[in-house]
């Protein structure tokens, strides 16, 4: 009965494992095997080609010196926020620290309409460049923000008692430096992944092209290629970039792993910026105007008719955009909601297994569980066709099953999985190893110590987690192009609306989708008086 | 004699790290403390015991019942135990009532408040740990332990992490409730003043391996080691050496090499000086010594601390003294003492260093 029991509590961690096998591991392997398959048998052939690509390294370029670039631009925004408000006494830094994260909520795409709503005929590389830092700095801002809460402040202090500020502030910066890397490499990851904002912006005149989107080129192309080389080179030309990725998401893991956290310690003394403290607000009303009040304004402007050229703007023509978008966008809304909510339910569910597993007895299933993070939407979502569509006799699946809602959701959960298993992972090697051992001697059910000992403490982190999930699953659009049940979704239906003239009601759904992303990190503290922080 | 836990032929590795083998009989009822420097092997003979940590081999009896003999593994909840942890190791989501009721499913409510109020802690009842102070935490950690009536309890350093003023109120706890309810306790400590309020037996261990075990009383006045005398009376140890004249030379001379011990090479003999068995005396032809510093005594004259060999010993004096050194004069019996009984001579780990 014992031993039955001990099994049934395993039950959740082998179901995650399963999933992570069938919508990760399984989908990326028929990738790998494809691309060594032709109807002669075992071939070189698409490898080769893809190394005489010219066009391929002049995308590979472009994706490399727009992540550099918008990195650089995050770093700068996104350490300097975070610098600002844990460690300086910049006015009103109590509320615009858990700020820092805002521009996450606000999908990248929006941005772009923003800014190109706002400034004709943008498209150039530092246009780009300049929206994806924007939109990535978060990763960075969080990060170091971390970081600079648990350096102990008496350690601080002593350097700046033996060697002044500047050497003690070298000190910090040598601190935080790992955070602030790991930041980096998300943010990277994430620019470079991005193939929504330069496709957008190849409409207002772009002429240059990166990775991500050759390779959905490549994709669209194989609709209608005929030979086994048309369909292979989407998947070859993504695979070293998936390598490469994979080795970034490694060491930013590494990274972030070097730096844990140190348990209690005294907070940084909060030092005075003196003359630049009403200055040095410019930096953080730049990242949050470009990251929060351009997009929303913009929003508001289309929603009062900015964009219909015969009509001015009012109060009536917003009531006539919201009767337009109840009418045609409010299922699409519906439809991204619940798609949120059961991403961000499953994602939970998933992430709590394989949380406490990685970080008590497996250590190397942070990496696998954070392979999604490296793989590129589009390519996850190629992949995930190429398995379920390709082979739908693997069982239980059939094509219903694979242009379903169902499969939307475990699609998206494999994509933002990580970001959630890494959140409980880094909360369950917080908690007392001690406190479960004492549990150990309760005379009950394994699944009942789990639940009361395991999963119940993780309950703030694991709401973290559901949010963090809730609002990446609403304003991602990579994998909405790509799966047919998420074709509906209010985020891939305002990138099509924008480009028909339909801002007005486009701009109320997109307003209600932020109010939704919003409202639910706030719920705990309209319920329950819970302090804001951020999800760091 | 009714054994509460017999541990025999006991070895367990971790990393390079060797414990045992070692047999211990713990009779039902008593209280023992198992005391030894830091790396000893104590908290991983406790944890074997309980079933936190796997053995290599050697069989572990609690009762009548094997409960860990390779083959038969019994889980900790399984094994009739309680354990209360160093840092209370609470549940932080719990309220002090919940975690008794948790820990002990056929505890009734009333019943639960009663050990509460027992305890003294009743007021914390709906309190979760982060609200409570260290010494009402760690009394909540040992009501936890205590609540599904164990027959054998094991405390790891409990009062470590108590502030000293509630550590009085603690002890008197743990020793009534532990009384009141004839439950064997085995102690694992590294502080000699937490192992003598806790526990009439002491088993002292270095190295993984045990030193010598008896009644607390006993151990204290007639050590048979120097490790032991060092180790729970502060005894400085110094070094003995066979001069090959049957005599072996200390610090304060040459004595003879005591009866067992051959010829005196080949064992790690010391010479054991107990605090206040040396007197400073400028007068005496005694060896010279520096003085560290000078306190007070209880009754007349003052306390020296002086520096021989690379000890510390605390030596007598009737005034206190104008120089910066003194020499010493032994005023008791010379104890030459091995430093342990299996003759391991690895003199690194001296607890009083």
């Amino acid at each position: 009965m014992a031993k039955h029991n001990e099994r049934l509590s395993r039950l959740p961690l082998w179901l995650a494992l399963g999933f992570l096998s069938l919508f990760v591991i399984v989908p990326l392997a028929v990738l790998i095997y494809e691309t060594f398959a032709s109807p002669d048998g075992f071939t070189l052939d698409a490898w080769r080609a893809l190394a005489d690509d010219e066009n391929a390294k002049a995308q590979l370029l472009a994706s490399l010196r727009l992540g550099l670039a918008a990195t650089a631009i995050s770093a700068v925004l996104g350490a300097g926020h975070a610098w600002l408000t844990v460690a300086k006494d910049l006015p009103g830094r109590s509320w615009l620290g858990p700020l820092g994260i805002a521009p996450l909520v606000i999908p990248p795409i929006f941005m772009a309409m923003g800014i190109s709503d706002l400034v004709m005929d943008v498209g150039g590389f530092w246009p780009c460049a300049l929206l994806l830092g924007v939109a990535h700095a978060p990763f960075v801002a969080v990060l170091t923000t971390r970081g600079l809460r648990t350096v102990d402040g008496r350690a601080y202090e002593s350097a700046l008692l033996l060697r002044g500020r500047g050497t003690a502030d070298r000190w910090l910066l040598r601190m935080i430096t790992p955070e602030i890397v790991a930041g980096c490499l998300l943010a990277f990851l994430f620019t470079v992944a991005d193939h929504g904002v330069p496709e957008f912006l190849t409409v207002k005149g772009k002429t240059w092209h990166t990775y991500a989107e050759g390779i959905f080129s490549r994709w669209t192309r194989r609709a209608v290629g005929t030979t086994h080389a048309d369909l292979q080179s989407p998947i070859v030309a993504a695979l070293p970039f998936l390598a490469a990725l994979g080795c970034m998401l490694w060491a930013a893991l590494r990274l972030r792993a070097k730096s844990p956290d140190r348990g209690v310690v005294r907070p940084l003394p909060v030092q005075r910026l003196g003359r630049m403290r009403w200055p040095a607000l410019l930096l953080p009303i730049a990242y949050l105007g470009a990251g929060v009040v351009v997009p929303l304004f913009v929003l508001t402007r289309w929603v009062l008719g900015s964009a219909q050229q015969n009509v001015p703007m009012s109060i009536d023509y917003a009531r006539e955009s919201f009767k337009k978008a109840m009418d045609q966008g409010l299922p699409d809304l519906l439809h991204s909601l619940y798609l949120a909510l059961g991403v961000a339910t499953l994602v939970v569910l998933l992430a709590i297994p394989l949380a406490r597993q990685s970080a008590r007895r497996w250590p190397m299933l942070d990496l696998l569980t954070a392979l999604p993070a490296a793989m590129p939407a589009i390519l996850l979502g190629i992949a995930l066709i190429r398995t379920f569509n390709k082979n739908p006799g693997i069982g239980w699946t059939n094509y219903d099953f694979y242009a379903g809602w169902g499969f939307a959701v475990c699609g998206y959960a494999a994509r933002f999985l990580p970001f959630a298993a890494l959140t409980l992972a880094s909360h369950v090697r917080r908690q007392s190893i001690a406190a479960e051992e004492a549990g150990r001697f309760v005379h009950r059910s394994a699944s009942a110590r789990a639940m009361q000992l395991h999963v119940l403490p993780l309950m703030p982190a694991a709401w973290s987690a559901f949010v963090l999930a809730f609002v990446l699953a609403l304003r991602e659009l990579d994998l909405a192009v790509m799966l047919p049940a998420a074709n509906a979704t209010a985020v891939r239906r305002l990138a099509n609306a924008v480009h028909f003239q339909h801002e007005d009601w486009s701009g109320v759904i997109a307003l209600m989708l932020l109010s939704f992303a919003v409202l639910l990190p706030l719920l705990p503290s309209l319920l329950f008086g819970r302090k804001l922080s951020s999800l760091s | 004699m009714t054994l509460a836990v017999s541990i025999d032929q006991l070895q367990c590795r971790k990393g390079s790290f060797r414990l045992g083998p070692l047999s211990l009989e713990v009779a039902a009822g008593a209280r023992v403390a198992i005391v030894g420097p830091s790396g000893s092997g104590k908290t991983t003979l406790l944890r074997c015991l309980a079933g936190l940590q796997t053995p290599d081999s050697g069989t572990i009896k609690i009762g009548e019942t094997v409960v860990d003999d390779g083959t038969t593994r019994l889980a900790p909840a399984h094994r009739h135990l309680g354990m209360v942890f160093q840092d209370g190791a609470l549940w932080p989501h719990m309220s002090a009532l919940k975690h008794l009721r948790f820990a002990a499913p056929n505890l009734a409510k009333k019943d639960a408040l009663a050990l509460l109020e027992r305890g003294g802690i009743l007021s914390q009842a709906t309190k979760k740990p982060g609200a409570m102070s260290g010494g009402e935490a760690q009394r909540l950690g040992l009501l936890r332990a205590l609540a599904p009536s164990p027959s054998v309890l094991l405390l790891d350093e409990p009062l470590r992490s108590v502030d000293v003023h509630q550590r009085d109120g603690l002890v008197l706890l743990l020793r009534n409730l532990c009384d009141e309810r004839n439950i064997t306790s085995i102690l694992v400590t590294h502080d000699r003043d937490e192992a003598l309020a806790l526990a009439d037996h002491l088993v002292v261990m270095r190295d993984g391996q045990m030193v010598e075990q008896g009644d607390s009383v006993d151990l204290l006045e007639h050590p048979k080691t120097a490790f032991t005398a060092a180790f729970l009376r502060g005894a400085a140890c110094l070094s003995a050496t066979a001069n090959g004249t049957g005599k072996l030379h200390t610090f304060f001379g040459d004595f003879d090499i005591p009866i067992g011990a051959g010829n005196g090479a080949g064992t790690d003999l010391r010479l054991a000086v107990f605090p206040g068995d040396v007197t400073a005396d400028e007068t005496c032809d005694g060896p010279e010594a520096k003085i560290l510093a000078t306190t007070p005594s209880e009754g007349d004259g003052m306390r020296l601390r002086v520096a021989c060999e690379d000890q510390i010993l605390i030596a007598r004096a009737h005034r206190h003294p104008n120089t910066v050194t003194t020499r010493l004069r032994l005023d008791a019996a010379p104890r030459l003492l091995p430093w342990q009984l299996n003759q391991s001579t690895n003199s690194e780990s001296n607890p009083q260093s």
